[in-house]
């Protein structure tokens, strides 16, 4: 087991949670400086989730399925923390990492394993 | 007396945190070090880094064997695995075992895997000095210690159920961290690394509970056997033992076969051989390898094994290890399982240190919490005695351990290698800096003492791959500490603890002291114009960053 293989679920988790942060009324202010529409934030929910799925599922590949979602619920903690640090102070860049980390965990994933 | 229900949990959730908040402290940052209680036990044992598997590891153990003890009863062959460079060789002497002695541990050594020398590394308690300090504290009656440690861990249990009622908006607040206003950063960082690891802090308390389970609950077996929890142990875990005696003295036949037999039958390493009388015409040989990571394994068995006649190498029984577990006893192996990381490969153990680092972030936000309210409350008014003491408390207990840490690691460098008691001399050096810590946090309970003790741990920590680059040639320059990975591994966490006791002694530093002498370091302020409204200090942030 490498580390690049846990990198995948592991940004999943982040991008998940950056979007269920702006699922959020004061987080999406906060961070896109826009008043969101309703229909907004209920998209931004349904991906929060759709890559949470995901995550679980990249765990489900990489583990046997009692330690997969034991480690499913452990890295969802490990990559909120971040999370919840970069908000108030950089909230641009928590936004922007959401799309690009899991792509380039993706592409690490691909290569190297 | 008619509170709220939150109210009262509030209440609760105070008081059990600030009364236990120091023991929890303690005993989540030596649990976080268990995680990696072998590779400290490896670091502080230089003279076996430099031991080097090879393919020819089993027979040259064979050979230490037969020339260390030949008639012995039993062998017990460790082979390097991923965790540790050297074979281990552990044997039961032919002697009649003393009646009721308990477990019998019979006699071992060490050996080089690369040239079968043995090896006598330093007397030194190492990760397991750590490992038991977490469940069993240090020179208190262990059964005594144990009980504390269960009462502890039950008001951890307590303080988190109390906290999830306690916290008013735990799903609206998920997110949230507001820096820079005092009590309200510590509390939203006490919330931020409590609910988002609440997962992990539940299984971790719980399933520290049922590892005590006998102990904390004897009345069920002690009902149903009369002599109480040694039948329960015997009927739940029997133990196998070779009643057989000595046969007539006979060759044993060559490992090396066997070996490369039984890592084809179950295309994994071979890990562990024992031998049941070795050296007599009944020997039995049974090798085994890995077993697959499953959380819900038993401790130990259970690994695919081979056993052989151990006079003419025939293949008596294959036994794949794949017997199938009961329910109950799958249950509470998942959580002794997931306590201990015992199934982990060195990522998932690193992952599981990680987290217990965020208990000790929580424990510790928690306890910060309790002053900083209470500083506020004083609006620049003196602290009084008892939150002195606090606050002292505090210091010692979180940079007062971590410098005995450090230094309990330096000691292991330093003392004379040859020295009698030397291992006991590591552990007193751990207790006279914490003992010297304590005392100066509580002559100087406040900034001032947060600043000395963060700056002597940032040093202390960032002092220990230099101490030993100084004393040892496994250091991070050279080819030894990477092939072993877990020497360079300890380097390259101690460097960036270091990094973060620093950053942290540069924020308290960096604070400007508000509302006269605050005994504690709250979270500093980013820009000081910026801390009234969060909306607008967002704002602020937005502009900036366009800039």
């Amino acid at each position: 087991m490498t580390v690049i293989a846990v990198t995948l679920p592991l940004t999943l988790a982040y991008a998940g949670l950056t979007a269920l942060a702006l699922a959020m009324k004061r987080h999406h202010e906060a961070a896109l400086s826009a008043k969101p529409p309703a229909a907004r934030l209920r998209g931004f929910r349904i991906a929060g989730w759709v890559l949470i799925a995901l995550m679980v599922a990249s765990c489900l590949r990489l583990w046997p399925t009692g330690l997969a979602l034991s480690m499913a619920l452990g890295l969802v903690t490990l990559a909120g923390l971040p999370l919840v640090f970069l908000l108030p102070y950089r909230p641009r860049l928590m936004v922007r990492l959401a799309p690009i980390l899991p792509v380039l965990a993706l592409i690490a994933t691909l290569i190297l394993t | 007396m008619k509170a709220g229900l939150r109210q009262s949990m509030a209440w609760l959730h105070t008081w059990s945190g600030l009364l236990l908040g120091w023991l929890l402290l303690a005993m989540f940052v030596t649990g976080t070090s268990a995680y990696f209680r072998e590779e400290i036990s490896l670091w502080m044992a230089p003279e076996l880094h430099h031991s080097e598997p090879s393919p020819e590891t089993p027979a040259l153990a064979w050979a230490a064997l037969n020339d260390k003890a030949p008639d012995a009863k039993s062998w017990d062959l460790r082979l390097p695995d991923a965790r540790s460079p050297v074979a281990e060789l552990r044997w039961q002497p032919n002697t009649p075992a003393a009646p009721d002695s308990g477990r019998r541990r019979g006699e071992q050594a060490v050996m080089d895997a690369g040239t079968g020398d043995l090896l006598s590394p330093r007397a030194s308690r190492g990760g397991d000095f750590l490992y038991r300090f977490h469940f069993e504290l240090y020179g208190v009656p262990r059964i005594w210690a144990r009980w504390l440690v269960c009462v502890a861990t039950m008001f951890m249990l307590v303080a988190i159920i109390s906290g999830v009622i306690t916290h008013k908006k735990i799903f609206k607040d998920f997110f949230t961290f507001r820096p820079g206003k005092g009590q309200r950063s510590w509390l939203d960082s006490h919330n931020a690394t409590a609910v988002l690891a609440l997962p992990f802090h539940f299984m971790i308390t719980y399933s520290g509970l049922l590892i005590f389970m006998v102990m904390l609950m004897p009345w069920g077996m002690n009902a149903a056997y009369q002599d109480g929890w040694r039948g329960f142990f015997q009927d739940v875990f029997p133990r196998d033992e070779a009643t057989s005696e000595a046969g007539a003295p006979a060759t044993l036949t060559d490992i090396a076969p066997l070996v490369s037999r039984t890592e084809a039958a179950f295309e994994q390493p071979v890990r562990r051989i024992s031998v049941d009388w070795p050296n007599r015409d009944n020997a039995v040989i049974r090798v085994s390898t890995d077993k697959a990571p499953a959380v819900t394994d038993r401790r130990r068995g259970g690994n695919p094994t081979l056993v052989f006649n151990g006079t003419d190498g025939t293949l008596l029984e294959r036994q794949p290890g794949d017997e199938a577990i009961p329910g109950a006893f799958r249950v509470y192996n998942l959580f002794v399982n997931l306590h201990l990381a015992r199934f982990a490969d060195p990522m998932v153990r690193g992952l599981f240190f990680l987290f217990g680092l965020g208990g000790t972030a929580m424990v510790a936000t928690g306890m910060l919490l309790w002053v900083s309210k209470r500083t506020q409350q004083l609006r620049g008014k003196a602290p009084g005695g008892a939150l002195r003491l606090v606050n002292g408390l505090n210091i010692a207990s979180l940079t007062g351990l971590l410098g005995a840490l450090a230094a309990y690691f330096a000691a292991n460098r330093l003392l004379p290698v040859e020295w009698a008691g030397r291992e006991s001399w590591e552990i007193r050096v751990f207790f006279l800096a914490w003992l010297l810590a304590l005392g100066h946090a509580l002559l100087r309970p406040n900034r001032r003492g947060w600043i000395e003790q963060l700056a002597a741990i940032t040093v202390l920590w960032a002092s220990l791959p230099v101490l030993n680059l100084a004393t040892t040639d496994s250091h991070l320059f050279s080819a030894t500490a990477w092939r072993v990975g877990a020497l360079a591994g300890f380097d390259v966490v101690c460097l960036i603890l270091a990094g973060v006791w620093g950053y942290a002694l540069w924020r308290v530093v960096q604070r400007r002291t508000i509302r006269g002498q605050g005994p504690l370091p709250q979270r500093p302020r980013p820009q000081q114009s910026m801390a009234q409204d969060p909306r607008s200090q967002r704002g602020a942030r937005t502009a900036g960053d366009g800039a």
